[in-house]
């Protein structure tokens, strides 16, 4: 065990945190407050150990610790993984806290709290990963830990059934994996991602599509995404926004590590990346205007707005161009802070005045002003509306993918532009509702009066919010951490 | 930071701190908010007034700092020739809007909300002319959009207001895009996103020029609510509240060709041009006689004056569309006329509605002797967009019509004149059905607010005025020509 001990310490902090929550909750019958604010303390622990690992981080020279060599397993701080494991540990804070106020809903704390530690431990473990060995052991705790949670309203049939599916496909992604990393130590000896990229073979290509079809099932690929709309949208709100959020795009981010790993030529990787972003943005869009949940309707703009990071991503393998790369994962960072608030926002209204449906929503504005503006930030962001986050990281799409002369890529923007046109047709009634002057009749407290939003959710929605604000108006620092992302899978593809 | 600079800042600052300011006091700024927004509508035509003087000596106001320097992107906002003519006319419009709210806007919890949405809306407009780099541009440009999505979908009038709203939005917004792939291709032509590369000049390849200036022309075409693109107008126009109907009318048309100025012919040499002009001047005659006959047929006073708007516009394409001098600055004039005239037609068809509640023309009528002010300020406005002399708009058409029989399309041209013809049959025929002829049973005229009448009276005689005294106005537009298709002229 070598090497630089920084890289493991959120892992540890997050594993050790989960065990210790746990018996606080169990010993102590304790209230949702003190859980949640020891969850929040674990996740920023994590979140500042990952701190001197980013500054060690330089370009070619990347902290790693664990067993190196031909036959090693170990972890590998690459800018990829700092962004994901950065926006994994920055939302699960922001959950944690809000979380404090919203389980009241669905109590079981002592279970909630390490399962999301859990989760996020596993997905940091995932996208650090260096070895397939390891890479498979983090996927499953994060996949375990995501199950259970969707299914955490387990007096609900509705969530045990989204849970159950959503279990039945991440098994056959699993199995499929397995199948995969079994392929890939047959052809090349070695489950280190560098050296098996060295030996391409039969084995190893086999390997290959079994681990695409695991991953792009864990990632809700479009034709694989079927779990996801039921999974995002009966988990408990706060659930939903770290599922949303980040953790497929993890998973994402690890089929990109290990195809380029694994020695997938980068532009046939690219070109695939592309055809499969058409059939997500379309599909993403048109479903989404038909939901009348808006859960569900969030969860397939997840769908529609993956295909536009794929898509991005697709321009900059196919044609080597860091800035289309750079340009998706600023996007997926956007995304994950607009979803987030999104899914949080709906959780508030959940909690509060029982919303589920759209039409619910109505009168939002009047009840609670702080989550009807901030409602509207995320989804005015996710619509691409200057000068929020959505509309630089679409302009940077945009200006990377009409760089090349490649038929596909303008068929591909095309598509692009038609579906953000279509994306307006359900976010704009959206916010209409939050905004509508009379509110519904259907729900409980049917009178309009001013609701005081717990500070518990209040703190996380207006961070969120101004993070929104703050990634469109200002993007610079934000594109300088995802430019690195962008040279490093350049680099991996090359 | 000089006086100038001060003021450029002030311009875009104060209708954006009054939104900001308004949104914060929220219900407890009712009271105040008509005059916190009048005041800082007023600071900005102050302020583009007071950088007149700047713009005569030759200098060029101008401000930026880096915003994000990967991208080459900067903050930056200068004021030309070419923009002033837009800029002083937005801003006078955003005023005498506010002022003519003051009357129609009644009074309640969200009227700060509504006051800050027309700061940001009248912001959304001065920045679209003041920036000075691409995305600062599009913020701008979209900014207008969202604004005004907001006034028509919270304030607008009748059940449709909703629904009205979100076809405006997506139907603009596939103009916006358009401008937005225009925008981001001459970016990667020249690496850089400031208006002062696209000055010095942009070499592209000729098929790549005419992509260029085709998905420029057909997204600012949307924004002028050029025919076959026009389907949003009429709708909204109608369903949006006065103020922000003059708003629309008078000030958010013109910046579509503001657009056509600064990008394609901005940009682009004569000769680069010349395949887009048959095809402009000939969708401008489409839209000018569609627009007119539409009018004609209509029943609804908002929407015979949105029906005209169409009708104007395509004269302005046409204008521009025949690339000669006198064309061109006569659609530059047309644009501050008939900013001048649109709103004082709104206005007046805002008290004719006010006073009878009733907007259907076949129920009006005789209400000539119980609203005369009413009645000669809509009779100034009718003559006016007739193109009678000695009105402004006379002067602007006699331009645009003298720009087109210049060109080597007679027979175009000799189309539009007599197309003219049918806006006086639109305007006229609007005026006698309203104010002569036998009142019917039961209308009865209400009293009208001051604040209402004050600012139509104004630009009724501002129509006039400026139809006897064109030479300041035309002077500023001899000014900008000259930034025009490469220097041609």
């Amino acid at each position: 065990m070598t090497g630089n001990v920084w890289v493991v310490v959120p892992q540890a902090c997050l594993l050790c945190g989960s065990s210790l929550v746990y018996l606080v909750g169990r010993l102590w019958k304790t209230r949702n407050h003190l859980l949640a604010l020891l969850t929040a303390l674990f996740f920023a622990m994590a979140l500042g150990a990952l701190v001197p690992v980013f500054k060690l981080a330089r370009p070619g020279d990347q902290a790693a610790w664990g067993h190196f060599g031909p036959t090693g397993a170990f972890l590998r701080a690459d800018p990829g993984a700092l962004l994901v494991a950065g926006i994994a540990l920055g939302l699960g804070t922001l959950v944690a806290i809000y979380s404090g106020c919203y389980l009241a809903l669905d109590r079981r704390y002592e279970t909630f709290y390490p399962l999301l530690l859990l989760l996020v431990a596993g997905l940091v473990g995932m996208v650090l990963a260096a070895d397939l060995f390891n890479l498979y052991l983090f996927c499953e705790l994060m996949s375990i830990a995501a199950y259970i949670l969707v299914a955490f309203r387990r007096r609900l049939d509705t969530a045990i059934e989204a849970g159950f599916k959503y279990l039945m496909m991440g098994s056959v992604g699993t199995v499929a994996m397995l199948l995969g990393i079994s392929f890939v130590y047959r052809g090349a000896g070695g489950l280190t991602l560098s050296q098996t990229a060295a030996t391409p073979g039969q084995w190893t290509h086999a390997g290959l599509a079994c681990l695409l079809v695991g991953l792009g099932i864990k990632s809700a690929i479009v034709p694989l995404h079927t779990w996801l709309p039921d999974a995002h949208g009966r988990a408990p709100s706060s659930v939903s926004a770290m599922l949303s959020g980040i953790v497929i795009q993890s998973a994402f981010y690890v089929l990109l590590k290990v195809s380029l790993g694994l020695g997938f030529a980068a532009r046939d990787l690219g070109t695939l990346l592309i055809v499969l972003s058409l059939l997500g943005m379309v599909l993403g869009n048109v479903l989404a205007l038909v939901q009348p949940h808006t859960k569900r309707l969030l969860a397939y703009s997840t769908i529609a707005q993956m295909g536009y990071v794929m898509l991005s991503i697709g321009v900059g393998l196919r044609h080597s161009i860091p800035a289309a790369i750079q340009a998706g994962f600023f996007l997926l960072l956007a995304h994950a802070v607009m979803k987030g608030l999104a899914f949080l926002c709906k959780g508030v209204c959940h909690f509060y005045c029982g919303a589920t449906v759209i039409g619910q929503l109505r009168g939002t504005a009047a009840r609670m002003p702080l989550v009807a503006v901030t409602f509207s930030l995320a989804l005015a962001g996710l619509a691409g509306i200057p000068p929020l986050a959505g509309f630089a990281g679409k302009w940077f799409i945009l200006t990377a993918g009409l760089r090349t002369a490649d038929a596909l890529v303008y068929f591909g923007l095309a598509v692009f532009l038609v579906s953000t046109l279509l994306a307006l047709g359900y976010y704009l009634p959206l916010i209409g509702m939050l905004f509508a002057a009379q509110a519904c009749e259907a729900l409980e407290t049917s009178e309009v009066s001013r609701i005081q939003v717990s500070p518990w959710m209040a703190l996380p929605l207006a961070v969120l919010g101004c993070l929104v604000l703050a990634i469109g108006l200002y993007p610079q620092p934000w594109l300088n951490w995802a430019a690195a992302v962008g040279d490093y899978l350049g680099t991996l593809g090359r | 930071m000089n006086a100038e600079t001060t003021w450029l800042v002030i311009i875009l600052g104060a209708p954006l701190a009054a939104a900001a300011l308004l949104s914060l006091m929220g219900a407890r700024g009712a009271r105040m908010a008509g005059w916190i927004a009048g005041l800082a509508a007023a600071l900005s035509l102050v302020g583009t007034i007071a950088l007149l003087p700047a713009l005569q000596r030759g200098d060029t106001p101008a401000l930026g700092f880096e915003w994000i320097p990967a991208m080459n992107i900067r903050l930056a906002v200068r004021l030309d020739w070419l923009t002033l003519s837009f800029l002083i006319t937005e801003a006078a419009v955003a005023l005498l809007a506010v002022v003519y709210s003051w009357g129609y806007h009644h009074r309640d919890e969200g009227t700060a909300y509504f006051y800050a949405s027309l700061m940001l809306f009248a912001a959304g407009m001065s920045g679209t002319t003041l920036a000075d780099d691409i995305f600062l541009f599009y913020v701008f440009w979209e900014l207008m959009l969202v604004a005004s999505y907001v006034l028509i979908a919270v304030w607008g009038e009748g059940e449709r207001r909703t629904a009205v709203a979100l076809k405006y939005f997506i139907f603009t917004h596939v103009g916006s895009l358009m401008v937005l792939v225009g925008l981001i291709l001459l970016y990667n032509a020249t690496g850089t996103g400031s208006f002062s590369a696209f000055r010095a000049g942009v070499t592209l390849a000729p098929a790549l020029v005419r992509t260029v200036v085709t998905l420029f022309l057909v997204g600012f075409c949307v924004k002028m609510a050029i025919f076959p693109l026009h389907l949003w107008l009429p709708d909204a126009h109608t369903v949006a509240p006065m103020p922000v109907t003059i708003m629309l009318a008078a000030a958010m048309l013109s910046m579509g060709t503001y657009g056509i100025l600064r990008f394609p012919m901005g940009i682009f040499t004569l000769a680069q041009m010349t395949p887009f002009a048959v095809p402009m001047m000939v969708t401008g005659i489409i839209s000018e006689l569609y627009g007119a006959l539409m009018a004609l047929a209509e029943d609804d006073i908002k929407r015979i004056i949105a029906y005209s708007s169409v009708s104007q516009m395509g004269y302005i394409l046409f204008g521009l569309g025949t690339l000669t001098w006198n064309g061109v600055a006569g659609a530059t004039l047309h644009v501050i006329y008939h900013g001048i005239v649109k709103a004082l037609l709104f206005m007046c068809a805002g008290l004719i509605i006010r006073a009878t509640k009733r907007r259907r023309i076949g129920q009006l009528g005789g209400l000539g002797g119980a609203m005369p002010v009413t009645a000669i300020c809509t009779g100034v406005g009718a003559l006016a967009i007739a193109g009678a002399p000695p009105f402004c708009i006379f002067i602007s058409e006699w331009m645009i019509f003298s720009g087109g029989f210049h060109t080597a399309r007679i027979g175009l041209s000799v189309l539009t004149v007599f197309g003219s013809l049918l806006t006086v049959a639109y305007a006229l025929w609007m005026l006698g059905r309203i104010f002569f002829g036998t009142r019917p049973e039961g209308l009865t005229v209400g009293r009208l607010p001051r604040a209402m009448l004050v600012p139509t009276v104004l630009l009724a005689v501002l129509s006039l005025v400026a139809g006897l005294f064109p030479a300041p106005v035309f002077d500023w537009v001899a000014r900008e020509l000259p930034m025009l298709l490469g220097g041609a002229w």
